[in-house]
C-alpha cells in the first residue's frame, strides 16, 4: 500500500525544504554586480568598523531585496495552490480574480493623481496597489455570488471579464499618461523587487507566515472541497466558511504581494504544478512546500535577475518565465502519470 | 422508530427567468409536492421514476445539500435542519453520480477524506481512521489498487472507491445517486451485490436512485415511485412494480415476466419485433 502522508513525514520534509531555502538566500546573498567578502560583513556586525562599503551593499541592498523575494514568491505559491483548488481549475493561479488588474488600476492612478505626498514617507503606490488589490476581489467575488450559490464558474468569468475591462482602462491611461509617468507604470507592471525599508519588509513577512498558517490550518479541507463542494459537505466539511476563509487569506496574501513588487508572473501558476507533480495533491503537503518552493524560485530567479546583464536588471518577471517555463515542461512531461487532469 | 421521515415534502427550483440582482424572486418549477414516507432502520429503498420528477432532487434533499421548500425531513427523530454540517455527515454520506476530480488524488487519499471532520487539529488522521478506512477498501475489494489514481480506474472500480469514502463516514445511512448509471451488466449486478451485503450484514439504510427497475425490483425492500405531476407511489418493492404501474408512470409499453421469483420488466418500443405478442403474454398489461 502507498506510504501515507504523516506529520513527521511533513516535518522532515518541510524541515530539509527550509534548509534549502536558507542555503539559497545564503549563496544569493553574496552574488552580484559588485563582489563583497562575507568577513567584512560579519566584522561590521561585530561592531569592529565605522563604516564598510560591504555591509551597507549587503545589509541595505541585497538582504531586502531577497527578503522580499521571499515573501512574494512564497504569497503567489500558497494563493496559487488555494485558487486552484477552490476553483477546481489547474490553469487558476492568483491573479485569476482580477487581483492583478485591480492593483494596477490602483497604481496607475496614483502615478497619474501625481500625488505628491507621502504616506509615513513612502510613496502611495503601494497602498493604492493594495487597495485596487482588494476592492477588485471583492468586487469579483460579489458578483460570483450572485449568479447562484456554487458560484465556481460565475466567479471565474467575472474574475476574467473584470480583468479585461480594468486592463482596458490601464491601457487607456497609459497611453493618456506622460512619458516619464508610464515608465514607472510599466517597471512596476513587470514586478520589482526593490523595497529597501524593513519596516514593511517585515510587516508584509508577518501577513504572509500569518496568512500561510490560516490556510495550512485548513488544509485537509480544501483537500475535500477540491472535489467539489456538495461532496465536500456531505463529508463534514463546513464548506462555506473554508471557502471564505481560503479565498479571503489568498486574496490578501496575493495583495500584499503585488503591492510590495508589482506584477510578477509564472510563480502562482507553476509552482503548485510543479510541486504537485512530484509530491502529490494532498493539500496539507502541497500548501506549505508549494510556500517554500516559491521562495525559493523566486530569490533565485531574482538573483540571476540582478546579474545576468549586469549592470542593468531584467525584470524578474522574465526570468520567472525564461527560466522556470522549460523547467516545468521537464517535470511535466516526466511525471504526467501523477496527474489526474491530465490522463483524462 | 423509523430512521428517515418525510412529512408533506415539497420542493421547487427558482425559475431562473426572473431575476433581479439582489432581489430573490418567488417563482419556481415544481419538482416535489407534498411528500410523504418513513424508512425503518436497516431497509433498502430505491427511488426511481422518470428524469425530470426529482429523484436527485430528493437525494440532495435527503443529504442536506437542498433545503425543503415546506414540509420537513427527520433524520433518526431530528429535523435535518438541526444538524451541524459534520453531525449529519456522521449521520448520512452521500455517492453521488460518477465524476472525476480534477486533481490527481489517490484511493486511498480520497477514501481517508471522509474522515476529515474527525481529523486532529494537526490535519492528520489517527489510528481508528486508518482502520475504518482499511476496512472500508476490503468491503468494497479496492484495497489491491488503493495506490492508484482514480483517473486510471475503469468505471466500476471507480464507483467503488466512492461508495469505499461512503462507508468511510461510518454512517447509519447510505444514500446513492444512480450508482450502476455507467456501468456494465456485470458490474451492475456486482454494486447492488455490495450494497445488499451492506444492508444485511452492517444493518446499513440503503437509499439508491436508480433507472434500472429490473435491479430495483430484485434488490430492493422498499420503493418510491415517482412520477410525473408529483404523483408518487410509496410501498413494498413487489407491491410497487407492477406492470401497469410501471406503463402508467413511464409511458412506455412494457413486457414483464417472471423468473423463480424475480419478476422482471423489458420496455417495448415501436419498433420491437414481438410487439404484437407482448400484448397477448399473460402477465403483461393492455397496450395503450
Amino acid at each position: 500500500m502507498k506510504e501515507l502522508l504523516t506529520a513527521r513525514k511533513l516535518g522532515v520534509r518541510l524541515t530539509l525544504a527550509l534548509v534549502v531555502l536558507a542555503a539559497v538566500m545564503f549563496v544569493c546573498s553574496l552574488m552580484g554586480t559588485e563582489s563583497i567578502s562575507l568577513k567584512a560583513v560579519l566584522a561590521q556586525v561585530g561592531g569592529q568598523e565605522a563604516i564598510n562599503p560591504d555591509y551597507e551593499i549587503f545589509v541595505q541592498v541585497r538582504l531586502p531585496r531577497i527578503i522580499l523575494a521571499c515573501i512574494v514568491g512564497a504569497a503567489l505559491a500558497c494563493s496559487g495552490v488555494v485558487f486552484q483548488a477552490l476553483l477546481r481549475n489547474p490553469l487558476a493561479d492568483p491573479y485569476i480574480l482580477g487581483i492583478s488588474s485591480g492593483a494596477g488600476l490602483g497604481t496607475i492612478i496614483a502615478v497619474i493623481s501625481g500625488f505628491s505626498w507621502t504616506l509615513w514617507g513612502r510613496s502611495p503606490i503601494a497602498v493604492f496597489a493594495f487597495a485596487g488589490a482588494m476592492g477588485t476581489v471583492w468586487l469579483v467575488w460579489f458578483i460570483g455570488r450572485v449568479t447562484g450559490k456554487s458560484h465556481v464558474t460565475g466567479l471565474l468569468l467575472a474574475g476574467v471579464v473584470v480583468n479585461a475591462f480594468f486592463s482596458a482602462v490601464i491601457m487607456f491611461l497609459t497611453s493618456i499618461a506622460k512619458s516619464q509617468q508610464m515608465q514607472t507604470t510599466i517597471f512596476w507592471l513587470m514586478g520589482n523587487m526593490t523595497e529597501e525599508d524593513f519596516l514593511v519588509l517585515w510587516l508584509g513577512a508577518g501577513c504572509v507566515a500569518a496568512g500561510m498558517f490560516a490556510l495550512f490550518y485548513i488544509s485537509p479541507q480544501l483537500n475535500a472541497i477540491s472535489f467539489g463542494e456538495d461532496d465536500a459537505r456531505s463529508m463534514g466539511v463546513n464548506t462555506a466558511r473554508t471557502r471564505t476563509i481560503a479565498f479571503a487569506v489568498a486574496a490578501l496574501i496575493t495583495a500584499v504581494a503585488v503591492s510590495l513588487s508589482g506584477l510578477v508572473g509564472f510563480v502562482g501558476l507553476v509552482v503548485p504544478h510543479a510541486v504537485r507533480l512530484v509530491f502529490g495533491p494532498d493539500h496539507r503537503q502541497l500548501l506549505p512546500l508549494s510556500g517554500i518552493v516559491g521562495a525559493i524560485f523566486l530569490v533565485a530567479a531574482d538573483t540571476l535577475a540582478r546579474i545576468v546583464v549586469a549592470p542593468a536588471q531584467l525584470p524578474v518577471g522574465v526570468v520567472t518565465a525564461i527560466v522556470g517555463g522549460p523547467f516545468f515542461l521537464v517535470l511535466l512531461v516526466k511525471h504526467t502519470h501523477k496527474v489526474g487532469w491530465l490522463s483524462k | 422508530m423509523s430512521t428517515i421521515e418525510v412529512n408533506h415534502l415539497s420542493f421547487g427550483y427558482p425559475d431562473g427567468h426572473h431575476f433581479v440582482i439582489g432581489r430573490k424572486t418567488e417563482t419556481r418549477v415544481e419538482v416535489l409536492r407534498d411528500l410523504s414516507f418513513e424508512v425503518m432502520p436497516g431497509t433498502f429503498l430505491v427511488i426511481a421514476g422518470p428524469n425530470g420528477t426529482g429523484k436527485t432532487t430528493l437525494l440532495n434533499l435527503l443529504c442536506g445539500t437542498l433545503v425543503p421548500k415546506s414540509g420537513s425531513i427527520r433524520i433518526d427523530a431530528a429535523a435535518i435542519e438541526s444538524y451541524s454540517t459534520e453531525a449529519l455527515a456522521a449521520k448520512v454520506a452521500v455517492v453521488r453520480q460518477e465524476f472525476v476530480p480534477v486533481f490527481g488524488f489517490s484511493v486511498i487519499e480520497m477514501v481517508l477524506m471522509a474522515r476529515t471532520p474527525y481529523y486532529s487539529q494537526m490535519g492528520f488522521e489517527n489510528k481508528a481512521d486508518r482502520e475504518i478506512v482499511s476496512e472500508a477498501l476490503k468491503a468494497t475489494d479496492t484495497a489491491h489498487f488503493a495506490s492508484r489514481t482514480l483517473s486510471s480506474l475503469s468505471g466500476g472500480e471507480r464507483q467503488r472507491v466512492f461508495i469505499a469514502r461512503a462507508l468511510a463516514q461510518n454512517t447509519a445511512i447510505l444514500l446513492l445517486d444512480e450508482p450502476t448509471s455507467f456501468l456494465d451488466l456485470k458490474h451492475q449486478v456486482g454494486i447492488y451485490d455490495l450494497l445488499k451485503r451492506m444492508q444485511l450484514e452492517k444493518g446499513k439504510t440503503i437509499v439508491a436512485v436508480t433507472h434500472d427497475i429490473n435491479l430495483a425490483a430484485q434488490y430492493a425492500d422498499e420503493t418510491l415511485l415517482l412520477g410525473a405531476d408529483s404523483s408518487y407511489q410509496y410501498g413494498r418493492a413487489r407491491d410497487v412494480f407492477s406492470p401497469e404501474q410501471i406503463e402508467k408512470v413511464f409511458g412506455v409499453r412494457i413486457f414483464s415476466g417472471k423468473v423463480g421469483q424475480e419478476k422482471f420488466f423489458i420496455p417495448l418500443g415501436k419498433f420491437a419485433k414481438d410487439s404484437r405478442q407482448a400484448g397477448s403474454n399473460p402477465d403483461s398489461s393492455r397496450q395503450k
